[in-house]
């Protein structure tokens, strides 16, 4: 059974930003590409580095002798040992796709709970906001 | 996030006096925050020309993912290898590193450079500053001299100027030269790394830049991706040139050490060169022996980058072949791209093999000493 774990509210996650988190002593990046959210153990397979804090870019897609073209802005990460890029909203790598992937996980986004203050809180005055706070949740 | 470092190695093994040994990083690098801060160990008159380094760049060799690992930079800003504080954080304590052996960074480049007057001037204010500013901050510590091998004589000099200094473990130059490494051009270099009982080590990445001859043996290639995979080529070179010019006969108190120049290659080169000499050794009359019992006595090799063949079998097979418990080294290359884990980046290997590449080939290369009490209390702390 997975055990759920906040992430950070939406508002909080922008498209292209990231969070790394601590899931129960597992660190996990949390990303946001393009408006959905995913997220990858943190460790790199290959010698175990620190995958999560490496650039998020695009990569060369497969093409003829001599061209080059440039795609998946934002949706390939690179591990900062070594260079190797996955996709984000896979884990695949992109030079084995099929062999070589990351640990992935679920997230999924609730509603912020209204009644969720707790009683020792302390009580300040709200204002209504039209935005409704939404929490980003991933399930390991 | 979990630390990289923090699982248990599986490398420890004791020493002579009963301690706890773990490991000699043979390969790690050091940079000023800025070059302006080495501005004022050069000599009056020449601080305005600062640090005019030839790199591989300029020959249109630019890595295109960075050559930093992006997780190094220091939180209070210059370049990763700058600071103290984030080294020890990110290798020295990550990892059971009893010694590491600091290597320079770009400024090894000054030997592909073409001004033989000054590049030995910025070399000798690169030592000063590096004695001052890294080897007096922690035991683990040691330093390797940079020198400009284009300038035998100067090179020569330098290393007598500062070979004493009890830090100092070894003279550093470029792989890439204009001559190969075993001419006689530069044997003044060799007798003074001898007479300091310095060993001399070579550092790869400025293949093609400056004054060296093309980065691969077959001309320039197009992109970093090829010279940097051809990087074991000029590592050939200069090991068949320093054995058959008879450096080690000449020195036979010399030792030499190949950085990061891979080590697959040393198999096929040690069978092939003693074929050859076994029917032409008439133009080296010199040689006494076979040149793979030359490169086993007086050549070491650093294991980073380590091979990736697809069996962890075939790494092990490979160990044998090249003799690693003699010649091999750990090396990680912090805080470079190609970073390789203490803890990751090696299959099990059998314990004695272990001890030797993980500690025993460089402690008694560097003649260091088991673990000083302070660095047991640290790492136990």
């Amino acid at each position: 059974m997975a055990e759920r774990y906040r992430v950070c509210t939406t508002a909080e996650l922008l498209p292209g930003e990231r969070k790394i988190v601590d899931a129960g002593g597992r660190s996990i990046g949390v990303f946001n590409v393009g408006g959905s959210y995913h997220a990858l153990l943190n460790l790199c397979p290959h010698q175990r580095g620190p995958l999560c804090l490496g650039q998020v870019t695009g990569t060369m897609l497969p093409s003829p002798v001599g061209e080059f073209r440039y795609g998946l802005e934002g949706r390939i990460i690179r591990c900062p040992w070594h260079g190797w890029e996955f996709d984000l909203t896979t884990g695949k790598s992109v030079f084995k796709p099929d062999r070589v992937k990351l640990k992935v996980y679920p997230v999924t986004v609730e509603p912020a709970c209204s009644g969720s203050q707790a009683a020792n809180e302390p009580r300040v005055e709200t204002f209504p906001v039209t935005v409704e706070r939404r929490w980003i949740v991933v399930h390991v | 996030m979990g630390r990289p470092g923090s699982a248990k190695p599986t490398i420890n093994t004791r020493g002579k006096r009963g301690r706890r040994l773990s490991l000699i990083d043979t390969d790690v690098h050091t940079q000023p925050r800025s070059w302006d801060d080495l501005k004022p160990y050069l000599p009056a008159g020449m601080r305005e020309r600062g640090f005019p380094i030839p790199d591989t760049a300029g020959t249109g060799y630019a890595n295109p993912i960075g050559v930093l690992r992006r997780d190094a930079f220091p939180p209070r800003g210059g370049p990763p290898g700058s600071c103290y504080r984030t080294l020890r954080q990110q290798l020295l304590d990550a990892y059971p590193i009893d010694y590491a052996i600091l290597t320079g960074a770009e400024i090894v480049g000054i030997g592909t450079s073409a001004d033989y007057y000054y590049a030995p001037v910025m070399a000798a204010a690169y030592n000063d500053w590096l004695i001052e500013a890294w080897l007096g901050e922690d035991p683990r510590l040691f330093g390797s001299l940079v020198i400009a091998p284009q300038n035998p004589g100067a090179a020569a000099r330098e290393i007598r100027r500062l070979g004493g200094h009890p830090r100092i473990k070894q003279t550093i130059m470029t792989s890439a030269s204009r001559i190969p490494y075993g001419n006689p051009f530069y044997h003044p270099i060799y007798e003074a790394a001898q007479e300091c009982h310095l060993p001399v080590a070579i550092h790869p990445g400025h293949e093609g830049s400056g004054i060296s001859g093309p980065p691969t043996s077959a001309g320039y290639p197009s992109s970093y991706f090829e010279k940097h995979t051809n990087i074991s080529q000029s590592y050939m070179a200069q090991l068949v040139s320093l054995v058959s010019e008879g450096v080690f006969e000449k020195f036979p108190g010399l030792k030499f050490v190949c950085i990061e120049g891979g080590f697959g290659w040393v198999p096929h080169l040690m069978w092939r060169f003693d074929k050859n000499y076994k029917a032409l050794r008439i133009q080296t009359p010199w040689l006494k022996r076979l040149p793979s019992e030359t490169i086993l006595e007086h050549v070491r090799f650093t294991s980073q980058p380590i091979e990736e063949p697809p069996r962890t079998s075939q790494l092990l097979e490979l160990f044998e072949m090249m003799r690693a418990d003699r010649v091999l080294m750990f090396a990680s290359d912090y805080p470079h791209w190609d970073f390789d884990s203490p803890l990751a980046a090696f299959p099990k290997v059998p314990k004695e093999l272990g001890e030797r590449i993980f500690w025993r080939n460089a402690q008694e290369l560097y003649g260091l000493d088991d673990p000083a009490p302070e660095i047991e209390e640290r790492r136990d702390g």
